[in-house]
């Protein structure tokens, strides 16, 4: 039971990581750019959805506060600093990206203050619901059923709409896409929309789960995301999900098991560099 | 007087640090996000051999042999992987070297190691430190020159061509590793005997972040280009302490405006203004 | 001939009259705290608490007169910035610096202090190294090993319960805590159960919690800061876990209220801070700062305008320009009242003083016990 437990945890944890990853892998799919700074969003979501929840005390206006502010600011991060060095070599977006992300985390903590926020009003916070031996918090739940709702919802906007197949068609193929009336430019700012929107949900999340909203909060998920996606095979959305589960079980049973051994934070770079070692494609190959 | 000795060690091993990563991600176009890590390998190493009894100049040869050797392994490990992927690797490298240094009684856990014998004075440091930066300036620029250098160049630009012509790749991103890497524990075995008290957290992801600035703010590929980086970067938070509470707003600014406006740092604003390739 | 009498009255009356009118320059100490970077929460409480700290005595009349002054800098909690900060303050002659900063910068600055024979007073920093860089270095705050003996007695004796849990932080902190803790269980009668530890950005235990639920302890002791035990309190609650739960010094904070909500009732703190003292010291310290600051006092900022105290009693003994008769005032404070109790500095550096412990009750600190064991509490020596 006390293993099912530890399982269960680790798939809610990775479905969180999954909010994060899938955004940076769909950044990186179309763009090739290691997208850091989607910590920024993520942690901007967060605040945004304390803010209003706190002042309207309404939790579904928050989410959709959030969602939009994350979903805006992302493709701002695209136009203002990725748009004008997609040229350049890789470390270039990879090092602005980080100044993006060090410079918003100071400017979090200058507005908000470096204590961190927390709801007024957090009502699934303890409230709990047992099946079996096992308990799990309320915002775990509904952040499992997030990552389960608008996963398949982007599975089928791919698979299924215009806009979907239009962007599938330009990560495949920038060229032939343009070529068969695709605004290649369109496609990018819907990318970063909805890489951001995800990430900003995800911090919302993340601060009803934890009851805490920090100017720092998003960075070690972004640190770790980069190892999911890695993991998963650059560009590769299912291997993305795969890989964020999986690291969610790995760091629920070797923070208990291998806490001697090893800090939390660098189990998931064992686990990659190790897959690496044996699949150096990651653990479902790359998408190209 | 003294205030000055301390900031200019500081910038000369921050240069050193820099130097030694310009030569893995510069000259040999090898990313890499864990340089810190190297860095506390150095001082680890040393620091373990000083306090137990071993005498300073050996204490700094062991940090610089441990930190070449897994530089060496870390290059090996570059060999299977490249571009993006090597830059995520390196990264675990640097968190998987902390993981495991928190973690081990031996290596001092969380509470770092302590009471390393101080065998020198500051101006003994200070020395030393810009020896030592001076050293890794003419190495760089030897190698640049040197049939070395066009190898490294070769396979930066491009690792397959310079297969097929022969160049031993493998050969060089190691060499390239075992350079940088060894250079950073050099750094790190003088910073452990100067400070005393070495942390986990003076090795982390953010370090290695401060240096990669560092060198990419130079202009990466560029010996002086990166000196000056360095040194810049070390100053600043004293030259700017009005800005003070918006140091790291500043910071990420700067990193993002030069990205943006000069990728190629200082060295390449020169070559702009005077057409030619800063050294 | 009257007028020049008059004009010599005059200007005797003025002379005579000049030196009580002009202005003593203030006495200028530095003090360092990471006010930016990752530390900059406590950065900030500490602040407030030395600013505090030099209000509340230049309101009382200052220093024989003379009013204090704070010369503060950011550190970022790194050494490379601490060090050279240390070099300027000597540089711009400062007999006495504080510091309101993490240990790796401190013990780093505490070499060049020892070094140039000022005396140098650590706050809050906790790493045993510090105190031992010299008899001109100094420490206000409980070291870890102490605070965690303090938290065994508290469960062996106060509580009379065995079993124990101990979840710690990975960090020099929770290192400290729970071997200080480890080190006197056995003479309280505990029996350690289970062990886990947790890295600072840490705040989803889930897997911990679900192993604590299996291991079924009476009492779980907790190190940690408030940002890492308020979510960690809050989900072992849900998770259903009902032992007593034992925190320190880094929950003593309304942050980790406001954070845990309803969790945090009945969790015990091991601290210095009486929210219900009645020494006047302590009383005072914590209305003044909800006034000040609009918020309650945590440790950092109490264990910070406690060194300043013991700077400005110092300051006013032995007089602000001799480094060595400051060394020997603040060596030789007995029983001094502070915002943390009474202190007593030992041969090392090190304060002997009095542990509270505060519970959580109606969403408010309030004193549970007093733990004054001079023999279990003492601070190391060397």
């Amino acid at each position: 039971m006390y293993y099912v437990e530890l399982l269960v945890i680790g798939l809610v944890w990775g479905c969180t990581y999954a909010l994060m990853a899938l955004g940076l892998t769909l950044v990186y799919g179309l763009l090739r750019i290691l997208h850091v700074a989607q910590a920024t969003v993520f942690t901007l979501g967060a605040y945004i959805g304390l803010l209003v929840a706190n002042r309207t005390d309404s939790l579904p206006l928050a989410f959709v506060a959030a969602t939009l502010s994350a979903g805006l600011l992302g493709p701002l991060i695209y136009r203002l600093v990725y748009e004008p060095i997609l040229d350049k070599p890789p470390f270039v977006a990879l090092v602005a990206s980080i100044g993006v992300l060090i410079g918003m985390e100071d400017g979090f903590r200058l507005i908000f203050g470096p204590y961190g926020l927390s709801f007024d009003d957090n009502p699934w916070f303890t409230a709990t619901w047992s099946l079996g031996g096992i308990t799990l918090n309320l915002v775990q739940i509904w952040m499992v059923a997030a990552a389960v709702v608008l996963l398949s919802a982007f599975a089928l906007f791919a698979a299924r709409t215009r806009a979907g197949v239009a962007w599938r068609a330009t990560v495949s193929d920038p060229v032939i896409a343009q070529n068969f009336g695709v605004s290649v430019m369109r496609v990018r700012y819907l990318n970063f929309f909805i890489a951001s929107a995800l990430a900003g949900i995800g911090g919302v999340l993340v601060g009803l789960l934890n009851n805490l909203v920090e100017p720092a909060m998003g960075s070690v998920i972004s640190y770790k995301g980069l190892a999911i996606i890695v993991l998963g095979g650059l560009g590769n959305v299912p291997g993305t999900l795969v890989a964020s589960l999986a690291l969610g079980v790995v760091e629920s049973f070797g923070s208990v098991f291998l806490d001697k051994v090893l800090d939390r934070d660098a189990m998931a770079f064992l686990f990659l560099i190790v897959v690496l070692m044996v699949r150096p494609k990651g653990l479902l190959g790359g998408a190209h | 007087m003294d205030y000055y000795l301390s900031v200019a060690t500081f910038a000369a091993l921050n240069v050193v640090l820099a130097l030694g990563l310009n030569m893995i991600s510069g000259f040999c176009g090898q990313v890499s996000l864990g340089h810190a890590a190297f860095y506390g390998l150095g001082a680890y190493a040393a620091a373990l051999c000083s306090v137990a009894g071993m005498p300073f100049v050996l204490s700094v040869l062991v940090g610089v042999v441990v930190a070449g050797a897994f530089g060496v392994v870390v290059g090996f490990a570059a060999l299977r992987v490249r571009d993006d992927f090597l830059a995520i690797v390196t990264m675990g490298v640097g968190f998987l070297f902390l993981g495991v240094v928190r973690k081990q009684a031996w290596l001092g856990a969380e509470m770092g190691i302590a009471r390393i014998p101080s065998p020198m004075g500051k101006g003994g440091y200070a020395l030393m430190a810009i020896g030592a930066a001076i050293a890794l300036v003419l190495l760089s620029l030897h190698v640049r020159r040197s049939w070395m250098g066009r190898a490294f160049d070769a396979v930066a630009q491009d690792e397959d061509a310079a297969r097929t012509i022969g160049v031993d790749v493998a050969g060089y991103k190691t060499v390239a590793f075992l350079l940088g890497t060894a250079s950073a524990g050099l750094a790190g075995a003088i910073y452990a005997h100067m400070t005393q008290l070495i942390v986990p957290d003076a090795f982390n992801f953010i370090q290695s972040i401060t240096i990669l600035a560092m060198v990419v703010v130079g202009g990466i590929g560029s010996t002086l280009g990166v000196v000056l980086g360095a040194v810049l970067l070390t100053v600043m938070p004293e030259l700017f302490r009005f800005i003070n509470d918006y140091k790291l707003l500043v910071y990420g600014a700067l990193l993002l405006l030069v990205m943006r406006f000069s990728p190629e740092g200082f060295a390449g604003l020169y070559r702009r203004v005077t057409g030619r390739r800063l050294a | 001939m009257k007028l020049k009498l008059l004009a010599g009255v005059a200007l005797l009356g003025a002379v005579l009259a000049a030196p009580a009118a002009a202005q003593q320059p203030p006495i200028r100490i530095g003090f360092h705290a990471p006010l930016t970077g990752f530390a900059a929460s406590d950065g900030k409480s500490s602040l407030n608490g030395a600013q505090l700290a030099v209000e509340d005595i230049n309101a009382a009349g200052g220093v024989n007169g003379r009013k204090l002054e704070l010369v503060v800098e950011d550190d970022q909690a790194k050494p490379e910035q601490a060090v050279p900060l240390a070099n300027k303050y000597i540089g711009d002659g400062l007999k006495l610096v504080v510091s309101g900063s993490y240990s790796g910068p401190t013990r780093a600055a505490a070499g060049v202090f020892q070094a140039a024979k000022i005396p140098y007073i650590s706050a809050y920093a906790i790493h045993p190294d510090i105190t031992r860089a010299g008899d001109y270095v100094f420490r206000t705050a409980f070291m870890g090993e102490v605070q965690g003996k303090a938290a065994a007695k508290l469960v062996g004796d106060i509580l009379k319960k065995k079993r124990v849990t101990l979840i710690s932080l990975n960090n020099d902190f929770g290192q400290a805590l729970s071997a200080g803790f480890k080190d006197v269980a056995g003479k309280f009668g505990l029996d350690i159960v289970s062990e886990y530890t947790y890295g600072m950005g840490d705040r989803q235990f889930g897997s911990i919690v679900a192993s604590v639920k299996r291991d079924n302890p009476e009492v779980l002791y907790v190190s940690g800061y408030f940002f890492n035990g308020g979510p960690l309190v809050a989900q072992l609650r849900a998770g259903g876990v009902k032992a007593e739960i034992v925190g320190t010094e880094g929950f003593d904070t309304y942050n980790f209220i406001s954070i845990a909500k309803d969790a945090a009732e009945g969790v015990l703190v091991t601290t210095s801070l009486d929210r219900d003292s009645k020494l006047p010291q302590m009383r005072k310290f914590i209305d003044d700062y909800e006034a000040k600051y609009k918020v309650g006092a945590d440790m950092v900022a109490a264990s910070t305008y406690s060194a300043i105290e013991v700077a400005a009693a110092a300051l006013a003994k032995a007089g602000p320009n001799d480094p060595a008769k400051l060394r020997e005032a603040i060596a030789a404070t007995r029983d001094l009242p502070t915002a943390v109790g009474k202190l007593t500095f030992n041969s090392l550096g090190e304060v002997n003083k009095a542990g509270q412990i505060q519970v959580i009750k109606g969403g408010k600190f309030h004193h549970f016990a007093t733990i004054d064991d001079p023999v279990l509490l003492a601070a190391p020596t060397k």
